[in-house]
C-alpha cells in the first residue's frame, strides 16, 4: 500500500511539474486586450519662414493644419505654450526628449517660403516622437498664394493618413443649401465651401426654391431639385462655368432625389406619376432611361453602392417608410430595416461596409449607420429635427443637417463621427441644410 | 497464529471504535464567547470607567466623538487576519504600482536632456537617444508598501488591550513584516545581476542542504534507484528560486541536486509486487522531462499578479481608434528588455498580424509601439530575480472587444 500511495503521489507530482515549467518556456507572452480610447497628443509648432514673405502663411498654414487634425477628434494639440524645444529650422534635428517630456506623441514640423511671384511652397516631416522615427518621408506642396488653405489642408491630410492608415478627408469641399429669412420665407441658394466651411461661394441666386444638392464623384458637376418653374425638376450643374441646365425627364411630371452612379454615367432619381412614385435611371450621354422600381407605393431616394452594383433606397411598401436594397438594374428588393420607426434618405458609405439613414421615432429624428445587411443598427444623433446624411470620402465622418424648434428655429450642418463621438457644428456664414461632401480633390 | 491476530486485531478495532466513537477526544466545550469584549479599546475603557466625568454638558458634541473609535479598532483585526494566510502580498504589489501611473513622468523625461545627439532629419532614426536613459526608480515604489504594513501592527497593540486578541495580533504583526522582505531582496538582486555569475551557484548551495536532505534521507537509505536520479533534477530547480529568493536563473544547480532527492523511490522494495507501478513511474517521469526543455528560462514563473500588472501598464498607453481600420487589426510585437525593464533599442518588432491592408497593420503596429514605449518610461516595474522570465517579451494587442459593432 504505502508503495502505491507512493508512486501515486509521485505520479501525480511528476505529472503536474511540466506544467509549470513549460508555461515559462519561450517569451513571455501577454495579451492586451482593452486599450483606451482618448485623442492622440501632438504637437505642431509653428511652421519655419524661410523667406519674409512667407511669414504669414507659415504660422497660418500651421493653425490650419492643427485645425483639421484636432477636428477630427482624434487628436489632441498640445498648446504651443507648452513645447519646450523649439523648432528654429527646418533641417535641425529633432529633440525627441523635449518632445517625449510633454507626453507629444506625434511631432510635426514643417516650412514655408514664398517667392516674388507668390508662388507659396510648403515642407513638413511627420515624426513618432517615442520611437525616434519619422514617418513616411518628408514631402512638399506648392500653390499660389490664394491657394495657401488648400496646401494646408493638404499636409494635413498627408499627416492623419500616416498616423491614422487611413484616407484623408481635409482637402474637400461640401455643397449644401443655404437659407435664410425666416421659416415661412426662408430664401435657399446652392453654395460650396470647403469641408470646414471656409471658402463659401454661391452657385444659384436666391429666385427660385433649390434643394438637395448631390455632387458628382469627381467634383465637377452638381445635380438639384429646382422649383424654378413651379414644378420640381432635377438640374444638372458644371461647378467651374456655374453653368445648368435642366435634365429632360419627361414633361408633366415631378422628379427629384437625384444622384450620381459611381462612375458618373447615370443618374438615379424619383419620378412622380400620378400619385405613385417610383426609381428611374438615366443615361446621361445617350438620354436613355429605365424604370427600376414598379411598386404602387413611394420609392425614392437611391443612393449607388460604391461598386456600382446595388441600390439602397426607402420605400413605404410595407406600410411604414423602410430601407430596401436592389441590384443597379432593378429587381427583387430586400429589405434591411427592420426597427421602430421610419428609415429614410439612405446613403451608402464609400467604404461600402456601412449604410447611413435618417430615422424618425418616438418623436425625435436619428442620423444612425447599420452594416448593408441592416445589423448592427447604431444611432449617432438624436434631436428634434436631423437629416440628409451624407459621407465623408473616406467614410469615416458623416455630415447632416439640424434643425431647431420653432418659429425662429433655423438649419444648420453638422458632422460626426461614425463612433458617434465628436458631434460639432460646422461653420457656414448663414443656415445650411441638405449637405453634400464632394470627393477627395 | 491467525486466531491470535484475528483477536488482536477485533480488540484494537474495538479500541478505536471506543476511542473515536466514544467522546474521549471530544472537544472542549469550555470555550467561553468573549465576543462582547474584542470591541473595547482602551478609550472606551477609559469612558466606560469614568462615567462621571462626562457630564451633560456637551451632550451634542461628545456623542459624536467615540462612536467612530471603537469602530475603527474591530476594522484593523478582520484586515490582517485574512492578509498573512494567504500571502497575496505578490499580487497586490505589482497592481498598485501601476495603477499610481502618477509616477513621474517629467524624471524619465528630463533626464534624457543630455541627447541633442540626434541626427539628421531624414530617415536615421535616433534611436538610442531616447531609450537608453539610464534611470531605474523601482525603489520608491517598495517604499510606500513598506511602511504600510508597518503601522498596521502598531496600531492594532494598543487595540490589543484585551487579552484574548493579543496573540492574533502577534502574529499578523510578523507576517505583515515578510511583504517588505521580497522588495528589499529584490533590490539587492538587481545589484548582484551585474556581477558575474560565480555568486549565484553559492548560493543556491547553501539553501539544497537544509531542504533537500531532510525530505528523502531516510527514504533513499534502504534503496537507491539510481535510475530516477537524474528524472527529478527538474524538482528541486523550482523550488529552490523561490524558497532562496536567490537571483540564480541557472538550470545548472538543479542537476547537482537531483541525485539525492532520487532516493524517494521507496516503492521499490515492495516493487516486485508492482511491476505497473513502477512502469507508470517512470513513464510520468519521462514525460516531465521531456516536457522540461533543458535551456528553459530558469527562475521561478511569473505569477499571474505579475503577467497582470505588466498588462495594465501597456494597456494604459494604447490608444484605439475604434472607428478605424486598424481596429480590425490584432498585432503582435516582439521585444527585449533590459534589467532595468526598458526595451532594447531595437528590439521591438512586429512579430504577427491578422489580415488587413498594409496600412492598417502599420498603424496598428504604430499604436501597439507607442503604448509600449510610451508606458516605459523608467522601465517596467518587473521582479529582477525573474529576468530570465521577461527579458524577451511578446505582447499582443487585440482590439476585438474595442471595435465598433
Amino acid at each position: 500500500m504505502i508503495a502505491r500511495l507512493a508512486a501515486l503521489v509521485l505520479a501525480c507530482a511528476t505529472a503536474f511539474l511540466p506544467v509549470a515549467v513549460q508555461a515559462q518556456s519561450g517569451p513571455l507572452r501577454i495579451e492586451i486586450t482593452e486599450g483606451v480610447i482618448e485623442p492622440l497628443p501632438y504637437a505642431v509648432p509653428d511652421f519655419v519662414a524661410e523667406t519674409q514673405a512667407a511669414e504669414q502663411f507659415a504660422a497660418e498654414i500651421s493653425r490650419v493644419v492643427a485645425a483639421d487634425l484636432t477636428g477630427t477628434g482624434l487628436f489632441r494639440e498640445i498648446p504651443r505654450d507648452a513645447h519646450i524645444a523649439r523648432v528654429s529650422s527646418f533641417g535641425a534635428p529633432v529633440q525627441f526628449a523635449d518632445w517625449k517630456a510633454i507626453n507629444a506623441q506625434a511631432l510635426i514640423t514643417g516650412s514655408v517660403s514664398a517667392d516674388a511671384s507668390g508662388r507659396v511652397v510648403v515642407k513638413f516631416r511627420v515624426w513618432d516622437v517615442f520611437a525616434g522615427q519619422e514617418l513616411g518621408q518628408g514631402m512638399q506642396f506648392a500653390s499660389d498664394a490664394s491657394g495657401w488653405r488648400r496646401l494646408a489642408h493638404k499636409v494635413a491630410d498627408q499627416v492623419y493618413s500616416r498616423l491614422t492608415g487611413e484616407t484623408p478627408y481635409f482637402d474637400s469641399r461640401v455643397v449644401f443649401v443655404s437659407e435664410t429669412g425666416p421659416k415661412d420665407a426662408r430664401q435657399k441658394r446652392l453654395a460650396i465651401m470647403d469641408y470646414d466651411g471656409a471658402n463659401v461661394q454661391y452657385l444659384t441666386d436666391d429666385s427660385s426654391l433649390v434643394l438637395a444638392p448631390r455632387f458628382s464623384p469627381n467634383g465637377g458637376r452638381v445635380l438639384y431639385t429646382s422649383y424654378q418653374t413651379g414644378f420640381p425638376r432635377i438640374r444638372v450643374l458644371t461647378v467651374g462655368d456655374v453653368a445648368s441646365q435642366t435634365l429632360q425627364v419627361g414633361e408633366g411630371v415631378m422628379s427629384f432625389a437625384p444622384r450620381f452612379s459611381p462612375d458618373g454615367r447615370m443618374v438615379v432619381y424619383s419620378l412622380t406619376q400620378g400619385s405613385n412614385t417610383d426609381i428611374y435611371a438615366m443615361d446621361l450621354a445617350s438620354g436613355a432611361t429605365r424604370q427600376l422600381t414598379s411598386a404602387p407605393s413611394i420609392e425614392t431616394a437611391p443612393s449607388f453602392s460604391p461598386d456600382g452594383q446595388r441600390i439602397v433606397f426607402e420605400s413605404d411598401r410595407s406600410g411604414t417608410q423602410q430601407l430596401y436594397v436592389m441590384p443597379a438594374m432593378g429587381g427583387e428588393a430586400q429589405r434591411i430595416s427592420f426597427g421602430e420607426g421610419r428609415y429614410g434618405t439612405p446613403v451608402w458609405s464609400p467604404r461600402g461596409d456601412r449604410i447611413a439613414f435618417t430615422k424618425q421615432n418616438a418623436g425625435r429624428f436619428h442620423i444612425g449607420v447599420m452594416r448593408t445587411d441592416g445589423s448592427e443598427e447604431r444611432l449617432l444623433t438624436a434631436s428634434f429635427l436631423d437629416e440628409g446624411p451624407t459621407w465623408a470620402p473616406n467614410g469615416r465622418v458623416i455630415m447632416f443637417s439640424r434643425e431647431t424648434q420653432g418659429a425662429q428655429g433655423s438649419s444648420a450642418l453638422y458632422s460626426v463621427d461614425i463612433s458617434g463621438r465628436n458631434l460639432k457644428r460646422v461653420r457656414t456664414p448663414a443656415g445650411a441644410s441638405d449637405p453634400s461632401w464632394g470627393p477627395l480633390q | 497464529m491467525n486466531r491470535y491476530l484475528y483477536i488482536s486485531g477485533g480488540a484494537h478495532a474495538l479500541l478505536f471504535a471506543w476511542l473515536l466513537l466514544g467522546k474521549v477526544f471530544s472537544a472542549d466545550p469550555p470555550e467561553m464567547q468573549v465576543a462582547d469584549v474584542t470591541v473595547l479599546s482602551e478609550e472606551d475603557f477609559a469612558l466606560l470607567t469614568a462615567p462621571p466625568v462626562p457630564d451633560p454638558v456637551p451632550a451634542a458634541e461628545t456623542p459624536v466623538a467615540p462612536p467612530p473609535e471603537p469602530e475603527p479598532e474591530p476594522e484593523p483585526e478582520p484586515e490582517p487576519v485574512p492578509v498573512p494566510e494567504p500571502e497575496p502580498v505578490p499580487e497586490p504589489e505589482p497592481e498598485p504600482q501601476p495603477a499610481p501611473e502618477p509616477q513621474p513622468e517629467p524624471q524619465p523625461e528630463p533626464q534624457p536632456d543630455p541627447e541633442p545627439v540626434p541626427e539628421p532629419q531624414p530617415v536615421p532614426e535616433p534611436d538610442p537617444v531616447p531609450v537608453p536613459a539610464p534611470l531605474p526608480d523601482p525603489e520608491p515604489v517598495p517604499a510606500p508598501i513598506a511602511p504600510q504594513p508597518a503601522p498596521v501592527p502598531t496600531t492594532r497593540a494598543p487595540s490589543a488591550s484585551v487579552r484574548p486578541q493579543a496573540r492574533p495580533a502577534d502574529r499578523v504583526a510578523s507576517e505583515p513584516v515578510a511583504p517588505p522582505d521580497p522588495n528589499t531582496e529584490r533590490a539587492e538582486e538587481r545589484v548582484e545581476a551585474v556581477d558575474p555569475e560565480a555568486d549565484a551557484p553559492e548560493v543556491v548551495e547553501e539553501e539544497r542542504d537544509p531542504t533537500a536532505p531532510p525530505e528523502t534521507a531516510t527514504e533513499i537509505v534502504p534503496e537507491g534507484g539510481p535510475r530516477f536520479a537524474p528524472t527529478e533534477s527538474l524538482r528541486p530547480q523550482a523550488r529552490t528560486p523561490r524558497v532562496a529568493q536567490a537571483a540564480t536563473p541557472r538550470p545548472d544547480p538543479a542537476p547537482d541536486a537531483a541525485p539525492d532527492p532520487a532516493g524517494t523511490p521507496d516503492p521499490e522494495p515492495s516493487a516486485p509486487d508492482l511491476p505497473d507501478v513502477n512502469a507508470d513511474i517512470t513513464s510520468a517521469l519521462a514525460d516531465a522531462l521531456s516536457a522540461a526543455p533543458p535551456d528553459a528560462p530558469a527562475g521561478p514563473p511569473m505569477t499571474r499578479g505579475e503577467r497582470e500588472a505588466l498588462r495594465l501598464a501597456v494597456q494604459a498607453c494604447w490608444i484605439v481608434d475604434n472607428g478605424s481600420e486598424a481596429s480590425n487589426i490584432t498585432v503582435t510585437v516582439g521585444m527585449e528588455l533590459d534589467q532595468d525593464g526598458r526595451v532594447v533599442p531595437g528590439s521591438l518588432r512586429m512579430v504577427g498580424a491578422s489580415e488587413g491592408s498594409a496600412a492598417a497593420v502599420q498603424t496598428a503596429f504604430q499604436a501597439a509601439r507607442r503604448a509600449v514605449l510610451r508606458c516605459e518610461k523608467g522601465g517596467y516595474d518587473l521582479p529582477a530575480e525573474k529576468y530570465e522570465q521577461w527579458k524577451e517579451i511578446e505582447m499582443t494587442f487585440n482590439p476585438d472587444q474595442m471595435r465598433l459593432r
